[in-house]
């Protein structure tokens, strides 16, 4: 690798960090205003954050129950989806695919306002459950993605020796095709949970302002400026998302699920 | 997103085995309701309403009128006056659209081409690491953004206290920076000007560039390069000659995909844009929950970024799709 190369990669590096350090800084401020570097150091915004204010509370636990459920709910939507696919193939099953991964290829604000209305007639306007449902579409197309990686990895041989043996679908798909697709599932479950816990534009219209989570909370406060409790939430975010992206990096092929050709290791 | 192109070039080949189905032949109705329900109706609503009118007091009712449409690219006094407001937000949110996505493909191109030439083990840790960056949320983005480019601790202090502003006011460069609107009378400013909303909405998709150009690049034919090499090529007529030909159409399907992204950013454009240098999904915003509360309106001008949005997406998938066939 040349020194020109390295040179680029470091770069790059540094740029993609500097916000990251900076905000990172920030929360350590000891008044309100975001100064860099941070002016009387303090951690007391962090104890804000986590124990004392029970807005930042309540929309951490906000943030994480639509999380979690959003993405479990898009698996299991992207599942049949995804096999569908796979097994019966055809122009249907892709244009089905293609609707599901709609919201997610279009630009969001369209699709929050969308949602806006949608809600305001079916009822759901301002409900957690509400919201969970509008992240899981919003983000069916990266399980479906994930899941389809891996059905497209299962080595055709070993089905046709499942059905040689006279195994029937059910027991092919629990012996063979389930247990090969954990780490894809699991991927496409991570990447949903936290793409939606950063989301903030679909969940404002769909919020109606009668909770929030935390990236809702900022934009809400934008405003009035940025404050040093927001800057822990940004860490505390990060933090998430390295620790997510290390796991799946460490129990999946990371590599091959963003795309990378397989024979080469 | 990165993967579409793969699991579609897998449907073709399925396995002609059993009839005997896992779940219930209900399967797919029940799978077609779920899908138009909710990716679909949001969307048809949008347009329905679009056609909609504001009756006062900040509600609306159905209606089939062409005037949002009408206000939208003429202006609501026509054929009386015409104004160019909101085509003039549209231009915002292409200019922007367009410049940023453009220079992150740019940078991001020779990136992902170093980092598909490291090791697996590497390549998954940076991996990991623009996967953190790429999820982060716009709001942190631009909390860091804000802190660099701020007056009083970013960019223009430390060009203050360095020494460079005084320097550019005396070889007489800073009236230029004013005249870019990089300066007010005293100081160098990025708040509020163009570079730092094309800067921060470049940031923002950069990740998501290097992803979409990873599968092209870690696919690309390493023993037609060495060839070259042998043959006494040096690195830049490599790339020139052999890379960039052929993944000429992910790149061009990468462009597509990370402008159509910014057509909707909301919080780079309000915290770095001029308010008369503002987008349209600002005026979505506006229309929809914002100040003006006009709903259908709101639903117009979505619908026309809708239009260009999909427009742009269509563009992309054809010609992603033409050189799919071609090899």
């Amino acid at each position: 690798m040349s020194i020109f190369a390295r040179l680029f990669m470091g770069l790059s590096a540094v740029v993609l960090l500097l916000p990251i350090v900076v905000v990172s800084a920030a929360a350590l401020n000891g008044g309100r205003s975001m100064l860099f570097p941070p002016k009387d150091p303090t951690l007391s915004r962090f104890a804000e954050f986590f124990l004392e204010e029970p807005v930042w509370r309540g929309a951490m636990f906000n943030s994480a129950i639509i999380a979690i459920g959003s993405a479990a709910l898009a698996v299991l939507v992207a599942w049949p989806l995804a096999y569908g696919i796979w097994k019966q193939g055809g122009q249907a099953s892709k244009l089905l695919a293609g609707l599901g991964a709609m919201p997610f290829a279009l630009p969001p604000i369209v699709f929050g306002v969308g949602l806006g209305f949608f809600w305001g007639f079916g009822g759901g306007l301002g409900q957690i459950w509400s919201g969970i449902i509008s992240h899981a579409v919003l983000f069916l197309a990266l399980p479906l993605v994930t899941i389809s990686i891996g059905l497209q990895s299962i080595d055709k041989a070993h089905l046709d020796a499942a059905a040689t043996m006279g195994a029937t679908e059910a027991v092919t798909f629990r012996t063979i095709v389930l247990p090969q697709m954990v780490p894809y599932t699991a991927s496409g479950f991570f990447f949903a949970l936290v793409l939606s816990f950063n989301e903030f534009i679909v969940m404002f219209f769909v919020s109606s302002s009668a909770y929030s989570t935390v990236t809702l909370q900022i934009f809400n406060s934008l405003r009035n400026g940025f404050t040093p409790t927001m800057a822990v939430a940004a860490i505390t975010f990060i933090l998430v998302s390295v620790a997510v992206f290390s796991m799946v990096a460490r129990f999946g092929d990371l590599p091959r699920l963003m795309g990378a050709d397989q024979s080469k290791s | 997103m990165s993967s579409i192109e793969t699991s579609s070039a897998a449907v073709g080949d399925k396995p002609a085995r059993h009839p005997v189905t896992v779940l219930p032949a209900l399967r797919p109705l029940v799978l077609w309701a779920l899908i138009l329900t909710f990716c679909v109706v949001p969307f048809g609503l949008v347009i329905a309403i679009s056609f909609g009118q504001k009756i006062e007091g900040a509600a609306w009712e159905w209606a089939f009128t062409p005037d949002n449409y009408i206000r939208f690219f003429v202006g609501a006094d026509w054929p009386a006056s015409t104004t160019f407001l909101y085509l003039n937000k549209l231009w915002y949110s292409l200019y922007y659209a367009v410049i940023a996505s453009v220079l992150a493909v740019i940078t991001a191109f020779p990136f992902t081409y170093f980092l598909t030439r490291l090791s697996r083990a590497a390549q998954s840790k940076w991996l990991v690491f623009l996967l953190a960056t790429m999820s982060l949320s716009e709001v942190f983005i631009v909390m860091g953004w804000d802190i660099l480019l701020s007056n009083r601790s970013g960019l223009p202090m430390l060009l203050r206290e360095t020494g460079v502003t005084a320097w550019l006011k005396e070889v007489g460069w800073f009236d230029t920076l004013r005249g870019w609107g990089l300066a007010n009378p005293r100081d160098i400013k990025f708040k509020t000007s163009v570079p730092a909303t094309i800067l921060t909405m470049s940031y923002l998709v950069w990740p998501y560039a290097v992803i979409l150009l990873y599968p092209a690049l870690s696919r690309l034919d390493q023993s037609t390069v060495e060839a070259a090499r042998t043959m006494g090529a040096g690195p830049w007529t490599v790339v020139r000659t052999v890379v960039l030909p052929s993944v000429r159409m992910p790149l061009i399907g990468t462009l597509f995909l990370l402008f159509v992204f910014l057509l909707g950013t909301y919080v780079s454009v309000t915290v770095f844009a001029d308010p008369s240098k503002q987008t349209l999904a600002i005026s979505v915003y506006e229309a929809v929950r914002g100040s003006t509360l006009n709903a259908p309106f709101g639903a117009a001008q979505a619908v026309v970024l809708l239009v260009t949005g999909g427009i742009c997406l269509c563009l992309g998938q054809i010609l992603v799709n033409r050189r799919r066939t071609a090899t």
